[in-house]
């Protein structure tokens, strides 16, 4: 692996907090968002189900399709004699769903047809106008229904609503267990909630007539996938099918399911002339635009005495709904941070899916590992109260320390570096810890309920996508890489293209000063495309904006594809300077010798010979200034039961939290927030300070105010804002952050994950400071949210939230 | 249809419009001044925040025949020729945005603020802010932003001499 004084020749710019002036348009109001684009268009809208279990007996479109100003309408049925079913990927029985519901519904807002009109007005008026005829069936709504034989079967092919179930041991469990001094065991609920991009799904369709061929514009958030499964579910050459991603307002895994939608807006599309537009709505989207499942957790520690956990046996169901194409990874992700920091050395896991009549499920912000970490520190806690141990004290006698990194945990998942005692000892120093605690009980004593929470956690990067497939045992996707394609322009100035999007994290800024200390030049004078193009972007099937891989695997191909334009253009300067190779290098826009500072060649001169004077390029060098690289990421392993690791790098963080709950309203309020974390290297400090606040604020709004709250028929009814409780700046914390750098030995430039963090750690800090607090009343927190009406309910009566 | 006439940015515009129509909607789609954005539908979001004579209001929960006469102001009329507004430069300089979407509702919202309390405390501008969401950034640096703004603004007017114009 290079090093970084081979990678850079200045350090004038990473590790900066450099403005980000590449994303300029965003607070001038010229953001290119899809809905913005200067596209004229029909409408789409999309008639859902009302149902969360019927079958369907009729669609009837006649009347809306002779309304005037509608151009054509689509239905399930006609979706499903084109194409074929969604792809799955972790799930193990077979479960048929096409992309628009046929035969049957299976969720309330599941798409049953579409319209195109003149304008969005006349495209809902449209829908009001097809009658569809449902038959009911009864509804399979919680994890506890579907996991009953007798209930109906959403996927009567697969025999049963469990859809995967798999216990994989990793270490010597029976032993631990026989040797443990005492066990405890605990279950625990996780709501279900999503992080919910300030943008909806957009969707902008155009087909082509003379050349077959379909041009999409959609904010999708990883293009890699989506473009593979649209052109084999419509069955068209990759080459007929081009998407085009500019600006999108926020992903955080939410956007990595339209694509389903784009299939059937192909097919609308083909009906018509000209392009068609489909803006989700926020109702839709909080309807039908994915979730993170609800799921229900079993976990029991093996103890010794002095607070050393032996073994850990985990069992956990999640409330997948109803997409299979990503039921099934929420427990097989969990397994990149099933032991936390702690160094268990004998796990067992028992993942199980379950479908149910409740909307779509995809990887939102953290996947599974919130629930992960949140049940771990939770139970060290709970481990610490009964074995009489302080609970800063259990959580160092079990944390993985810095002379054992790199670690590998049972079940294979590599930690590559950090030093975790010690960042909980920076986070509680940074808290005031010990003052806080002595204050607490004078606080008790006048009637205030204060408590503090710590929550140390593992936040894992980059994935190695052949986990989704390790119960399935035959991955189609392995590892993580992504492409980039670097050139010296006529000016001289460098243009970065990236086989992948930007969500919103200012990759165009860090990119840029990436390419700046390689080539010694100014940031200002490298562009950087984060806009996606399928037909001329260095895609991947693995590319997309998730999973905290951009520092790991696009700046890897960036640095590739950099390294080979460098090399190139010292090569080309070495002849046209008669100077050795090794005695050049570069300074200011030129290359120059070390040994004779006369002889310098600005980069605009060696682009004029590579793009124009091609007679006077060295013998056999290529004329032309442009490189293309792919970068793997390097610990990947392939995927099997005893040896895997989910995810490449792994971040680490303490969150202390200080709260105060009024038992007689409910409420939550922070009293103060620190979170001190390591992300090794850090390019763009400006950058990670908002990527680690911001999702901290995601974790605060799961752990206090979000929840999806189906009723017994599986409606929905938190459907806008008013009811679905987003976090706003008042109430919030001013969070106080503290860093701690270990760089990572695999990524080329020592970073780590950084992004979603907060999501992971700032639950179970939030989760065990209101424990704390409600210590007097005897309550225990074992479900989120932790709403006031639960605060309240638990006080006065049941002890349990 | 209803004609209707708004100035926007200190531009006039006449457009014949539906009743149904959203201001949000003629905004983005007649006047084609796409940096106000749609978040929620319902109100709760801010990303469609515009000024409504010198106001901040949810250009989703109004009519565009409701705006008639209308002066609004959107994100587009903040930037000059001579550069950008302060609070712009100051969302820039403190990382007040990530993926952009609902900053233009922010700007605005911050520059209702700050005519209002030029030098507001951290609590004020929070509750300012309330009807805005961000699911980027946690808020922090917004507000850092606009504390910034304020700061700047200050010190530029202690050193403008009494009785002389400050803009």
């Amino acid at each position: 692996m290079m090093k970084l004084d081979e990678i850079f020749a200045t350090r004038n710019w990473v590790g900066k907090p450099i403005r980000r002036d590449a994303d300029i348009r965003f607070v001038k109001g010229e953001g290119e968002y899809v809905d913005d684009l200067p596209i004229e268009c029909s409408h789409v809208a999309i008639l859902r189900s009302v149902y969360a279990h019927a079958r369907i007996l009729k669609v009837d479109t006649s009347k809306a399709e002779a309304m005037p100003g509608v151009l054509a309408v689509i239905t399930g049925d006609e979706v499903a004699k084109v194409t074929k079913p969604v792809p799955a990927r972790a799930i193990t029985k077979p479960a048929v769903q096409y992309v628009m519901a046929t035969g049957k519904v299976r969720y309330v807002g599941e798409p049953v047809a579409a319209v195109v009109a003149q304008d969005r007005y006349l495209a809902e008026d449209a829908l009001e106008q097809i009658e569809v005829e449902y038959e009911p069936l009864p509804p399979v709504v919680e994890i506890q229904d579907a996991l009953n034989p007798d209930s109906p079967l959403l996927f009567e092919e697969a025999g049963s609503n469990i859809l995967m179930q798999d216990t994989l041991q990793h270490g010597d469990v029976e032993k631990a267990f026989r040797e443990a001094d005492l066990t405890i065991r605990e279950s625990f609920k996780m709501h279900r909630y999503s992080s919910t991009p300030l943008e909806n799904w957009v969707i902008i369709a155009q087909y082509d007539r003379p050349s077959d061929s379909y041009t999409v514009w959609a904010n999708d958030q990883q293009h890699g996938r989506s473009i593979l499964n649209i052109c084999t579910m419509m069955g068209i050459p990759n080459s007929h099918f081009r998407l085009i991603i500019p600006d999108a307002g926020g992903g955080f895994g939410i956007k990595l399911a339209l694509w389903p939608y784009i299939v059937f807006l192909c097919l609308l599309a083909k009906k018509v002339d000209g392009p068609i537009k489909w803006v989700q709505t926020r109702r839709e989207h909080l309807l039908a635009g994915t979730h993170a499942p609800e799921c229900e957790v079993e976990v029991e520690f093996a103890l010794r005495k002095d607070g050393k956990i032996l073994g850990l046996k985990f069992k956990d169901i999640d409330n997948d709904g109803s997409f299979v194409h990503t039921a099934g990874i929420y427990g097989m992700i969990k397994f990149a941070t099933l032991v936390g920091s702690y160094a268990i050395r004998a796990t067992e896991a028992e993942m199980i899916s379950v479908v149910t009549n409740k909307g779509p499920t995809v990887q939102n912000r953290g996947v599974g590992k919130p629930t992960m970490i949140f049940v771990l520190e939770r139970m060290i806690d709970i481990a610490a109260k009964q074995l009489g141990i302080d609970p800063i004290e259990m959580r160092q006698r079990n944390f993985v320390q810095p002379a054992q990194m790199p670690y590998t945990t049972p079940s294979g998942e590599i930690y590559e570096s950090g030093d975790y005692p010690e960042c909980l000892r920076r986070a509680l120093q940074l808290m005031g810890y010990d003052d806080f605690k002595k204050k607490q009980e004078e606080w008790r004593k006048q009637g205030r309920h204060v408590g503090i929470g710590i929550s140390a956690s593992i936040e894992p990067g980059t994935s190695n996508l052949g986990y989704y497939y390790t119960a399935r045992g035959t991955p189609e996707y392995m590892g993580n890489a992504e492409g980039a394609i670097v050139g010296i322009d006529y000016d001289g100035n460098p243009s970065v293209m990236i086989g992948s999007v930007d969500e919103g994290q200012g990759h165009a800024t860090t990119v840029s000063q990436v390419v700046a200390d390689m080539l010694a030049i100014h940031p200002d004078l490298v562009t950087v495309r984060t806009h996606l193009d399928s037909l001329i972007s260095p895609f991947l099937g693995h590319s997309g904006c998730y999973s905290n891989r951009f520092n790991d695997v696009d700046l890897g191909a960036v640095i590739m594809a950099t390294k080979k334009i460098r090399d190139k253009m010292l090569r080309i300067a070495a002849h046209a300077l008669e100077a050795k190779p090794e005695e050049l290098k570069l300074k200011d826009g030129q290359i120059c010798s070390s040994v004779d500072p006369s002889r310098t060649i600005p980069f605009k001169e060696i682009a004029a010979l590579a793009y124009k004077k091609v007679l006077l390029l060295p013998e056999g060098e290529e004329p032309g200034l442009k490189e293309i690289a792919y970068y793997k990421s390097t610990m990947a392993k392939l995927p099997s039961k005893t040896d895997f690791n989910v995810q490449i790098t792994h971040s680490n963080s303490v969150h202390v939290a200080a709260v105060e709950v009024d038992v007689e309203t409910g409420l939550v309020k922070f009293l103060k927030y620190v979170i001190v974390h390591d992300c090794g290297n850090q390019l763009n400090p400006g950058i990670v300070e908002g990527m680690v606040i911001g999702s901290t604020v995601h974790g605060i709004g799961a752990v206090l105010l979000e929840e999806f709250i189906y009723n017994e028929d599986g409606q929905l009814v938190t459907t806008s804002f008013m009811d679905y409780m987003k976090p706003v700046a008042a109430g919030l914390p001013h969070f106080e952050s503290g860093h701690m750098v270990s760089p990572c030995p695999y990524t080329l430039l020592g970073t780590k994950s950084v992004g979603e963090g907060g999501a992971i750690g700032s639950l179970a800090a939030v989760g065990n400071a209101v424990e704390d607090a409600l210590t007097p009343f005897g309550v225990r927190v074992k479900t989120l949210p932790i709403t006031p009406e639960k605060v309240v309910r638990a006080v006065e009566e049941t002890k349990v939230i | 249809m209803y004609p209707i006439e708004v100035t926007i940015n200190g531009k006039k515009y006449k457009h014949e419009v539906e009743a149904r129509l959203l201001l949000v909607h003629y905004i983005r789609e007649k006047a084609r001044l796409t940096g106000t954005h749609v978040g929620c539908d319902t109100g709760n979001c801010g990303a469609c925040t515009v000024l409504y004579h010198g106001k901040p209001i949810k250009s989703c929960l109004m009519l565009a025949v409701q705006a008639n006469g209308a002066e609004l102001a959107t994100i587009e009329g903040m930037a000059t020729k001579s550069g950008l507004h302060p609070i712009q430069e100051s969302f820039l300089d403190k990382f007040g945005f990530q993926c952009g979407y609902c900053t233009p509702g922010m700007i605005l919202g911050a520059k209702a603020l700050l005519e209002k309390s030029p030098d507001p405390s951290e609590e004020e501008i929070r509750e300012a802010l309330e009807g805005n969401l961000c699911m980027c950034t946690g808020y922090q640096q917004i507000i850092d932003s606009i504390r910034d703004a304020a700061e700047k603004s200050q010190k530029s007017e202690k050193k403008t001499p009494a009785g002389a114009q400050s803009k």
